[in-house]
């Protein structure tokens, strides 16, 4: 049986969402630092005389299975997630998605106004800083908060 | 949907966390159940009900 412990971000969880939260956080950053390694790494391999081709491609390598870690983490967090919890994942993932779709759509009409291009990388962005949006604001919105 | 769910815990004298212990869901879900922001999964509603030893009408109604 489960317990409700602390609140993570004034949200409270169940013991397994709690761990499962912690869980895909810590792989999410080990993600994220190994990504921000490898990227320094290969954009400066020219001015770094012990970034080897091989030592390059072991930190992408390490990299992408980092990445992989945290997306498994992330779907046992949704897959034993307390069910409210997973409603509040889904409207943020669908928040983050929509927001993603329709900046990919539409930005490239402000381009041909003259907006500056910004690559694939921003879609991305934009998809996350809306799923965190969505997290916030499904999560305020079932505590009475909105 | 309308629910008895605060009335029926408190005639027991549980927390929200206490019964959100027993059901296995967390503090926050029952607090949106009870103030009726969320409506539950049709298997979490039989647990309440069946935690409460009532039918699942006798908890859980339609709003109109």
């Amino acid at each position: 049986m489960h317990s409700t412990p602390e609140p993570i971000h004034g949200v409270s969880h169940t013991v397994r969402d709690a761990q499962n939260t912690r869980r895909f956080q810590l792989r999410m950053l080990a993600a994220a630092l190994a990504y921000i390694v490898a990227t320094a790494a290969l954009r400066w391999r020219g001015s770094i005389s012990w970034a080897s081709p091989g030592l390059q491609w072991l930190l992408v390598g390490v990299a992408v299975l980092l990445a992989l870690a945290a997306l498994r983490a992330y779907l046992q967090m949704l897959r034993q997630a307390d069910e409210l919890q997973r409603r509040i994942h889904l409207e943020a993932l669908g928040l983050g998605f929509a927001a993603g779709a329709v900046f990919a759509l539409l930005y490239p009409l402000f381009e041909l106004l003259g907006a500056p291009a910004l690559g694939g990388r921003a879609i991305a962005v934009v998809m996350l800083l809306s799923w965190a949006a969505g997290s916030w604001l499904a999560a305020r919105r079932f505590s009475g908060g909105a | 949907m309308k629910n008895r769910l605060r009335v029926l815990r408190a005639e027991r004298d549980w927390s929200q966390a206490d019964l959100a212990a027993k059901l296995g869901v967390s503090r926050q879900t029952v607090n949106a159940i009870e103030t009726g922001r969320y409506d539950p999964s049709l298997p979490l509603a039989f647990t309440v009900a069946r935690l409460f030893g009532l039918a699942i009408e006798q908890v859980f109604e339609p709003d109109d």
